[in-house]
C-alpha cells in the first residue's frame, strides 16, 4: 500500500515517517525549487508537479490526482496548508477512488464556514462568545438595541457587518457609552463600506487561546485529547505552543473537552481535527472554530499523552476502530514546549531570511523531538511560508520542559540563515513567560515595548571570538593561496562559488 | 599577517602568528586584537571553527561567506557579520567596506520596493529604516546598516529586486 503525501516541508517528512513505520511506501509530489527538498530525498517515490509558485504546483489538484493515479498509490494525506481544507480536494480524491486521510468534503465544507461552525456549536450546546445572531439594521429601535446590549453583557464590541481593519469597530464599557458608540460605528461603516449594519459581541478581556485535539472513526467514537495552550501569538500567528495549559483547571479540562467532542459529534466528524476556544479570565470558554486536519502544533499532544496522531488518521481512514483509553488521553503524562523556528531574522522586524542552509547541528539527548523539513545544502524558497523546523521538548514540569528547551536552542545551528532562535532564548527568560502569565495579547504588546531592540547583543567575549574566527578564515585562506597545494586551491575556488552563490541570496 | 576586522561599527587591527607546527585542520595561535594578546588552538569543523582560548574559553563558532569580504558568524548565543579588510583579504572582491566607511544596503530576497523612506543627503540613525520591500506577501522594513548619511539611492518605488540588488548607500 503506498500513500501519497500532497505536502512539502516538515508536514510531508512527519507523514511519511509514520508511513514507513506501519510499512506504507511513500509518494512525494514537488515543486521545481524542491527537487533537493527533505521530503523529496526522504520518499520512496517522487514526482514533479509544476513551477515553484504553489498555485502551479501544490495547489494544484488535477496534477496530485493524476500523480497518485500513475503512483499507485491509494491514501492521500494532505498534510496541513495547502489543499488540506479543501473540499473539492477532498471530493476529487473520492471521485478518484482514492481514500482522503481526513474528514468528509462535506464536513471540511461545513466547519470551513464561520457562521455556520458557530451555528453547528450553537446546535450542539457548546458556548459561543455572546453576540447577535442578526446584525442591526437604521430601523431597529434604540430600546431594543439597549435592551440587547443588557442580554449580552458589558464590556462589549461594536462591530461592522462588512468592517474590517479596526474601521467601524467600538468598544463600549458601560451602557451610557453604547448609542454614542452604535451612531460612530454606523458612520464610519456606512461612508467605509457602503453598508452601516453593525452588531454586538461580548469583548472577552484578555482571552487565552486553548484548543481541543481530537480524533473521530467511522464506528461513531470521539476521542477528545488534553488541551493545547496557543496563547503566545505574534500577529495572530502562532509562535510557542504548549501542553498542558497552566490556565486549566482539570474541571475545565473535561468541559472543555467534552464540548469538543460534542461538536465533533454533531456533524459526523471523522479523523483527526481541532476545535480552538477562547479562555476568558474568569474560566468561562467560548468556541472559536475547527480546524479540520492535522495541526501544525500536534507533536505536543503526541508527546504529553503518548499518542501517534498520524499513525491514527491512516489508521482510521482504512477503517479501524479508536481504542485509545479516553481517561489517558484527558490525562498530561509530561509536560511538552513547541517552538517554530522559522527562517526569518527576529532583529529586523521577523523579516524572512531564505538562503542555503550550509550546515546544521540539531540538538538531541533527553526530551527532545525535532520535526524539521530543511536539511543541510538545501537552499530555502522564497515561495513558501519559511519554516525551517518546529522544535519540541518535554519534562515532568512545565519548567523542566523550559529549560531543557533552552538548552535545545543553545544546540540548534542553522548554518548560514538568520533563525528565530535568539528570539526563543530571549522569550523564554521572560518573568512572565515564565509564570504562564499571559494571553494572545501578551507577545505583541512586550514586542511594542522593546521598540526592536535586538535580542542577543554579542557581548565581548563573542565580539572576541567572532574576530578571531574571522581573522583565522582569512589567514588559512591567504596561506592557502599562497602556498596551498592544487587540491586545496581548487577546494577553495568551489567555496567560494558556494560562497559567492549564497551570498547573492542573502 | 595583518587584518582589519571590522565587528558592529568598531574596526580592529588583528595580528595573527602560527605557534609552532600548524595542520590542515587548525592549530595553535597567537592572535593580537588592537594590540592585545588572544591565544587560541582553533581547529575546523563542519560549521567552522572550534575556537579553545588559553584561558578555558570553549566557543563553537559556525562561519559562512559572503560576497564583499564579509562573514556571517554565528555563536551560540549572538550572530555577527564581520568584513574584512580588502587590502590584506587576497581575493579578487571589492570589500572595502569596513575601511570606507561606506555601508551599501542590498535586497536580502527577491521582491518590491513598496517605499522610499530616506533621499540622498539625509542623515540616519543605525537600524532606522530607509527602504520597504515586499517579499513573501509581507512588507519588510530594511534598516540602515549604520549610522551616517545617505549617499545614493539606487532604487525608486513600485521597482521590482532581486535578491543582492544595491538599494541604498549610506557614508
Amino acid at each position: 500500500m503506498k500513500v501519497l503525501i500532497a505536502n512539502r516541508g516538515e508536514i510531508a517528512v512527519r507523514v511519511m515517517r509514520a508511513c514507513k513505520e506501519l510499512g506504507y511506501g511513500t509518494v512525494a509530489v514537488y515543486s521545481d525549487c524542491d527537487r533537493n527538498a527533505m521530503h523529496v530525498r526522504m520518499a520512496d517515490e517522487a514526482f514533479h508537479i509544476g513551477a515553484s509558485p504553489a498555485s502551479e504546483s501544490y495547489l494544484r489538484i488535477d496534477k496530485i490526482i493524476d500523480v497518485a493515479k500513475r503512483s499507485g498509490a491509494t491514501l492521500v494525506h494532505p498534510g496541513y496548508g495547502f489543499l488540506a481544507e479543501n473540499e473539492d480536494f477532498g471530493q476529487a480524491c473520492v471521485d478518484a477512488g482514492l481514500t482522503f486521510v481526513g474528514p468528509t468534503p462535506h464536513v471540511i465544507s461545513l466547519m470551513g464556514s464561520k457562521t455556520a461552525a458557530r451555528q453547528a456549536a450553537i446546535a450542539a450546546g457548546v458556548p459561543v462568545v455572546p453576540g447577535t445572531e442578526e446584525p442591526f439594521g437604521d430601523d431597529v429601535s434604540d430600546d431594543e438595541i439597549v435592551a440587547t446590549a443588557a442580554s449580552i453583557g458589558y464590556p462589549l464590541v461594536v462591530k461592522a457587518v462588512a468592517g474590517g481593519g479596526g474601521k467601524g469597530m467600538r468598544t463600549v464599557a458601560t451602557p451610557a457609552d453604547l448609542l454614542p458608540a452604535i451612531r460612530t460605528a454606523r458612520s464610519e461603516a456606512g461612508s467605509a463600506f457602503g453598508d452601516s449594519a453593525v452588531y454586538l459581541e461580548r469583548r472577552i478581556i484578555k482571552p487565552r487561546h486553548i484548543e481541543i485535539q481530537l480524533l473521530g472513526d467511522h464506528h461513531g467514537t470521539v476521542v477528545p485529547f488534553v488541551e493545547r495552550e496557543c496563547s503566545i501569538q505574534r500577529r495572530h500567528q502562532k509562535v510557542v505552543e504548549e501542553s498542558p495549559s497552566l490556565a486549566l483547571t482539570p474541571e475545565t479540562r473535561k468541559a472543555m473537552a467534552e464540548c469538543a467532542a460534542m461538536v465533533a459529534r454533531s456533524v459526523g466528524y471523522t479523523n483527526a481535527g481541532t476545535i480552538e476556544f477562547l479562555l476568558d479570565e474568569s474560566g468561562q470558554f467560548y468556541f472559536l472554530e475547527m480546524n479540520t486536519r492535522l495541526q501544525v502544533e500536534h507533536p505536543v499532544t503526541e508527546q504529553v499523552t503518548g499518542t501517534d496522531l498520524v499513525h491514527w488518521q491512516l489508521r482510521i481512514a482504512l477503517g479501524e476502530k479508536l481504542t485509545i483509553d479516553p481517561v489517558q488521553a484527558l490525562t498530561p503524562q509530561c509536560h511538552a514546549i513547541e517552538c517554530r523556528i522559522y527562517a526569518e531574522d527576529p532583529d529586523r522586524g521577523f523579516m524572512p531570511s531564505p538562503g542555503l542552509v550550509r550546515a546544521l547541528s540539531t540538538p538531541s539527548g533527553p526530551g527532545i523531538r525535532d520535526d524539521r523539513g530543511v536539511a543541510g545544502g538545501f537552499e530555502i524558497p522564497v515561495f513558501y511560508d519559511s519554516m525551517i523546523a518546529k522544535l519540541v521538548v518535554w519534562g515532568d514540569t512545565r519548567l523542566d520542559a523550559v529549560a531543557r528547551l533552552r538548552r535545545a536552542l543553545d544546540e540548534y545551528r542553522v548554518v548560514g540563515v538568520k533563525t528565530t532562535t535568539p528570539f526563543f532564548q530571549w522569550l523564554t527568560a521572560q518573568p512572565d513567560f515564565l509564570a504562564s502569565r499571559f494571553d494572545t495579547t501578551y507577545l505583541d504588546q512586550l514586542l511594542k515595548e522593546r521598540q526592536g531592540l535586538v535580542f542577543a547583543e554579542a557581548d565581548a567575549a563573542d565580539e572576541r571570538a567572532a574576530t578571531v574566527a574571522v581573522a583565522l578564515m582569512s589567514f588559512f585562506r591567504a596561506h592557502r593561496a599562497v602556498t596551498g597545494s592544487a587540491t586545496d586551491r581548487a577546494k577553495a575556488g568551489v567555496w567560494r562559488q558556494t560562497a559567492l552563490r549564497d551570498g547573492m541570496r542573502n | 599577517m595583518l587584518f582589519e576586522i571590522d565587528i558592529n561599527d568598531r574596526t580592529r587591527k588583528v595580528q595573527v602568528e602560527k605557534v609552532g607546527a600548524t595542520g590542515p585542520d587548525g592549530g595553535r595561535f597567537r592572535v593580537l586584537i588592537d594590540g592585545e594578546l588572544a591565544a587560541v588552538d582553533a581547529r575546523k569543523t563542519d560549521l567552522g571553527l572550534s575556537l579553545v582560548f588559553e584561558d578555558g574559553q570553549s566557543v563553537d563558532v559556525a562561519l559562512t561567506d559572503r560576497p564583499g569580504g564579509e562573514w556571517f558568524v554565528q555563536l551560540p548565543h549572538a550572530d555577527v557579520t564581520a568584513s574584512v579588510d580588502a587590502r590584506r583579504f587576497q581575493r579578487g572582491e571589492g570589500g572595502g567596506g569596513a575601511k570606507s566607511g561606506v555601508q551599501r544596503l542590498k535586497a536580502p530576497m527577491p521582491g518590491r520596493v513598496v517605499r522610499v523612506l530616506v533621499k540622498p543627503g539625509d542623515e540616519v540613525a543605525h537600524r532606522q529604516g530607509v527602504v520597504v520591500v515586499e517579499a513573501m506577501k509581507m512588507e519588510n522594513e530594511l534598516g540602515a546598516p549604520k549610522a551616517g548619511r545617505v549617499k545614493e539611492v539606487a532604487v525608486t518605488e513600485g521597482q521590482s529586486v532581486e535578491a543582492g540588488r544595491l538599494l541604498v548607500v549610506i557614508e
